[in-house]
């Protein structure tokens, strides 16, 4: 019990200061209570739904650019646009796509797999998924206005993205868009850290967490280590081109160089931020539907582990051409290759909790075995990057972009994919058809491949990168081609998965509990996940407590017996209250964010002063912001407690809310 | 069903590796050697470099073989053999091997290592010309602009004519295309004057990047005489694809030729007595209509890339003295002189655009874009807005200058510039 004794905020005896409480929100369904709420559940869902929105806007970015590549010297789309288009894709899939569904997931199923009623704060919780809407927005606020949207890259080096040389809003609402995101990922990953170290269920050591919440503790240090740099870049190019100074205008001296070195120290753990989830989520699925235990768990962690240390150490492999010398060259080569022994491992332990078991090949397991193929191919071409002579030939062509893509969608997305599978059961009571979760796995895969693997080639027959065109005499026709077809034959892959998804949402097949046999704390819950998530804290015995617990059921039932009772007499179920104030101070950001990166400076004729609408919009925004999050902490956190009735309904609530379907 | 539960071996496993294998090969059906294609080294950067990627594919294809095997095979022998069996008797609950985890650790390491060991070798030796070879290395430098790349020779020197009509020395400068020695080093250091460029020419060496306030070099060396294709690596703006360069190679004689041909400033057509007293001849040939984005190159450099560079060296065997003489007077006229140096003609100085004292022996113009013929010149200061996107002559020459030019008038200046061999 000493989790519920530890999540007591007060100490005995001690009185709490009055909170101001101007409104308590107590709305359990409709749009209020999606802008209130904070549980984790919903919120995760929020994430999701998010970054299935921003696949499909990503995607047919991709498109785009597939079909102006598709023929040479095509003039489907201009070279202005094109640069939009790169960029735009680029800054879409890593942050709006793959990051947030990943957030979904650590979300949903973190406390769930930790046996948690709730993250350790959450409001700010919720506060990180609004911040992080905020800034989705700013980013593609430049669609639909003259300045267009960001077309810098998705790195956006200086100087070509100082004042000098794109004098436009599109890079303010850039760097400020980007701006937020670190924010709400920076304030998510605090939460979670808090969450794994203080609100695990008793008897939950750390060499007990499942791996994916393993994975959640290292993305989140990654997150919260690696965004102070591009904290730093950004504002730095953000006074550069708001108040004139010189970090990066070449001609006071400054030096771009900065910029590659801030935003790659961000930049290279970002990459391990995206793959880290996908590999925990591969190790939950791939036990479970090989019916064994994750073959040597602790070297997985530790490679976990490894893997985010090491990743500090590497960033300068992006500059191999920009000219650092030498030393610095051979160090970050040696360091890279270094990186691939604690992946290597992780692959060879997976393939051995294959071995021996019983593969039962379902959708999940499909898409988990295609990552398997596809991230070791992607991890090949990353070994060929790391000899630093041969990517002097490679960086800044095709093979770069046939690298990520095979690590990004054949490692991150594909994992994502099969969490979604897997999880959908537990998350909303279906389970998603075999025939048609199988054949969108087949399109994926065979469209993935048939895009990316001629871009191997083309890099090495000299096939620059962001390049809106290409000669028809350079030997890049068919293959670029070939590529283009591939693109259409994903995106129906992904068309089909995401229609399946949704028909499976509101008419899929419904299932039992725990339909998988899977391993893990969460699938002890019934489906969809009640608002409370345990109807009592379990105590684990084992790692895997979820597999302890269906072979010890006597014991388990009497502990949950004796933990429903001290609970109860405690106060009942502890839960938070919900709050506008997350929502509010995200749409003070949101405003403010307007004032800074999109209203152009005051007329000096018509505002010759200091005010101007810029500034007051800026400051409007802040201060709502500023108001919010006081409010936010003087309305107290005790949250309140309920009491559930035999079938596990909450009583004196009617059963409807949650986030699931009815 | 090949797509639904039931086991159905064989056939699920042949349409995976048909997959796999089918979009692999496709791409396999490639043209391995075009102009830009690393897979044919010229020189002996390149070489080292395909050779380390050589290592690479190697121990990874190794590595691929042990371990998709390995995969392979779990995946084809530990298949449940029915649905039931998601809720039958567990199998063995293996929890790992220690043994079997160090020695794939440690034979990880070992295959690093492999890689390691020429790679360090690789950059040393890629970062600069060898120290044995240092003296005797070409000294040059190549500045990237949005968007053209701009090549010095600083150890040469060219002649211009000044005011007073003396020849006096000048530095020598080109432009589009870096002429080197063949079977010599040649140091190339690496400027800019906006944004970061890359200066990548796939055959004869891997890129390093041009960065503002940073003094960035490479070296090349060509072991034959030959004609390279490159381009900018980094992604530097709207004409960033189209931003592109050729590199010549050529035997020590006619480097020196070309060298001497530099040097003189810009070549003058005299009238011959016959044709003296006659204004210029009236121009009836048409220019070719071009497309936006349509190829800006012909078939000219496929076979012999060299040789027709050799021929761009040769004047035009129908030139008119006096078309080419108002074209002269028209380049000053007409602002070109602001932006373009040409040695010889007065008050042509500018550093804006590249230098174009000998423009009519490059086989290329507009930042290497389009093949040097009047058909594309024409296309080029007719409208250039149409040709580069963003370019920097119709923004800032064309548009503030509010520059027109006549057809009579594109006629002189084409004749002009085809002239300055």
């Amino acid at each position: 019990m000493e989790a519920i004794a530890k999540s007591d905020f007060l100490a005995k005896g001690a009185q709490p200061a009055k909170p101001v409480v101007l409104w308590r929100p107590e709305a359990k369904t409709g749009p209020m209570s999606w802008l209130t709420t904070v549980d984790h559940k919903r919120i995760g869902f929020l994430y999701g739904i998010s970054g299935i929105f921003f696949l499909l806007v990503g995607g047919i970015e991709a498109l785009l650019i597939r079909v102006q590549l598709a023929v040479p010297n095509n003039s489907f789309l201009t070279s202005a646009q094109y640069s939009e288009m790169f960029t735009m894709h680029g800054t879409t899939m890593i942050f709006l796509v793959v990051m947030p569904i990943g957030a979904a997931f650590f979300n949903f199923v973190m406390p769930l797999q930790i046996g948690a009623r709730d993250v350790a704060f959450p409001r700010l919780n919720a506060f990180s998924f609004w911040t992080f809407l905020v800034g989705a927005i700013i980013v593609n606020l430049g669609w639909f206005m003259k300045a267009g949207a960001p077309d810098a890259g998705w790195v956006g080096y200086t100087p070509l993205t100082t004042r000098t040389f794109t004098p436009t809003h599109a890079i303010d609402m850039w760097v400020m868009g980007l701006q937020l995101l670190g924010v709400a990922s920076i304030a998510a990953a605090l939460n979670f850290i808090v969450t794994i170290i203080n609100l695990r269920a008793p008897g939950m050591t750390m060499m007990r967490l499942p791996v994916f919440t393993w994975m959640t503790l290292f993305t989140s240090f990654l997150i919260i280590l690696s965004f102070p740099a591009i904290t730093i870049a950004l504002v730095e190019l953000m006074m550069d081109r708001l108040f004139g100074t010189n970090f990066f205008e070449v001609s006071n001296g400054g030096l771009p160089i900065l910029w590659q070195h801030l935003f790659w120290i961000f930049g290279h753990p970002e990459v391990y931020i995206l793959i880290l989830p996908a590999m925990g989520i591969i190790s939950e699925i791939l036990p479970t539907f090989s019916r064994k235990p994750l073959f040597g768990y602790p070297i997985v962690v530790f490679s976990g582990a490894s893997i985010g240390l090491l990743g500090f150490g590497v960033w300068s492999h992006h500059m191999f051409t920009s000219g650092l010398g030498t030393v610095a060259n051979a160090a970050f080569a040696l360091m890279t290759m270094a990186i691939a022994v604690p992946t290597g491992v992780k692959i060879f332990n997976w393939i051995g909790t294959l071995w021996g078991g019983h593969l039962t090949m379902r959708t999940p397991m499909m898409f988990a075995l295609g990552f398997l193929w596809m991230f070791m191919i992607g991890g090949f071409s990353g070994i060929m990057h790391a000899a630093a002579p041969a990517d002097l030939q490679q960086h800044g062509s095709y093979f770069i972009v046939a690298h990520f893509h095979y690590v990004l969608i054949g490692g991150s997305l594909f994992a994502l994919l099969a969490g979604i599978q897997y999880w959908f059961p537990l998350m909303f009571g279906r389970k998603v058809d075999e025939f048609w979760g199988k054949t969108s796995f087949w399109l994926i895969f065979v469209g993935f491949n048939t895009t990316f693997f001629p871009m191997h080639f083309l890099g090495l027959e000299g096939m620059p990168r962001r390049t809106y065109t290409y000669d028809g005499n350079m030997g890049w026709n068919l293959g670029n081609l070939i590529s283009s077809v591939g693109a259409f034959i994903l995106a129906i892959g992904i068309g089909v998965y995401l229609v399946t998804a949704v028909y499976t949402y509101f008419r899929g097949a419904r299932t039992t509990r725990d339909p998988w046999d899977a391993r893990t704390l969460e699938w002890s819950l019934p489906n969809p996940v009640p608002e409370y998530n345990f109807r009592a804290i379990p105590t684990v015995h084992a790692r895997d407590g979820w597999w302890y617990e269906k072979r010890h059921s006597a014991e388990v039932a009497k502990e949950a017996e004796e933990h429903a009772k001290a609970e109860d007499a405690h106060g009942g179920i502890h839960m938070p209250f919900q709050s506008i104030y997350p929502f509010l101070a995200s749409l003070g950001i949101f405003i403010g964010a307007i004032g800074t990166a999109v209203l152009d400076r005051a007329d000096p004729a018509l505002y010759p002063g200091f005010w101007g609408p810029k500034i007051a919009v800026t400051l409007a925004g802040g201060a709502i912001m500023f108001v919010s999050v006081v409010l936010w902490s003087l309305e107290g956190c005790e949250g309140t407690h309920i009491h559930l009735n035999d079938d596990g309904s909450v009583k004196g609530e009617d059963g409807r809310g949650g986030y699931g379907p009815h | 069903m090949l797509l639904s539960n039931r086991p159905n071996r064989p056939a699920r496993w042949a349409l995976a590796a048909a997959a796999l294998a089918g979009s692999c090969l496709l791409s396999g059906c490639f043209w391995l050697d075009g102009p830009q294609s690393t897979f044919d080294p010229n020189g002996p950067v390149a070489r080292a470099q395909l050779d380390l990627f050589y290592v690479t594919c190697w121990v990874t294809l190794v590595i691929f073989v042990l371990v998709g095997s390995a995969l392979a095979y779990a995946m084809i022998r530990f298949r449940a053999r029915s649905d039931d069996d998601m809720h039958a008797e567990p199998p063995e609950q293996h929890h790992g091997n220690p043994l079997v985890e160090v020695s794939l650790i440690a034979a990880s390491v070992f295959s690093l290592v492999i890689i390691a060991i020429p790679t360090l070798k690789g950059i040393w030796f890629s970062y600069d010309v060898p120290e044995a070879e240092r003296a005797g290395a070409y000294e040059v430098t190549a500045t990237g602009y949005q968007w053209w790349f701009k090549f010095d020779y600083p150890n040469e020197t060219a002649q211009t004519i000044d005011p007073t009509g003396k020849l006096v020395s000048a530095p020598l400068t080109t432009g589009n295309e870096l002429v080197i020695p063949a079977g010599r080093p040649v140091h190339v250091n690496l400027r800019t004057v906006d944004v970061i460029h890359s200066f990548w020419v796939p055959k004869l060496a891997g890129k390093v990047d041009m960065v503002p306030n940073r003094a960035n070099s490479l070296w090349i060396k060509a072991d034959r005489p030959g004609y390279f294709w490159g381009q900018c690596a980094e992604f530097c703006g709207e004409s960033h694809a189209v931003m592109r360069f050729r590199v010549i190679a050529l035997s020590p004689r006619e480097f020196n030729d070309w060298l001497d041909s530099q040097m003189a400033p810009a070549r003058r057509v005299l009238a011959t007595a016959a044709s003296g007293a006659a204004g210029p001849k009236a121009h009836f040939a048409a220019y070719r209509e071009f497309s936006r984005n349509e190829a800006g190159y012909t078939d000219r450099f496929a076979v012999s890339p060299l040789d027709a560079w050799r021929q761009q060296q040769m004047p035009d065997s129908d030139e008119d003295p006096a078309l080419i003489a108002k074209g002269r007077e028209l380049f000053t006229a007409k602002t070109c002189a602001s932006c373009h140096t040409i040695r010889g003609v007065e008050g042509a100085v500018g550093v804006q655009g590249p230098e174009l004292t000998h423009v009519g022996a490059r086989t290329t113009i507009a930042g290497g874009l389009l093949e040097n013929n009047r058909d594309e010149l024409h296309r080029w200061i007719h409208a250039p807005n149409e040709v580069k996107p963003g370019n920097k002559m119709w923004v800032n020459g064309y548009v503030p200058n509010n520059i027109r030019l006549t057809s009579a008038d594109e006629d002189a200046l084409i004749a002009f510039l085809e002239s300055l061999k």
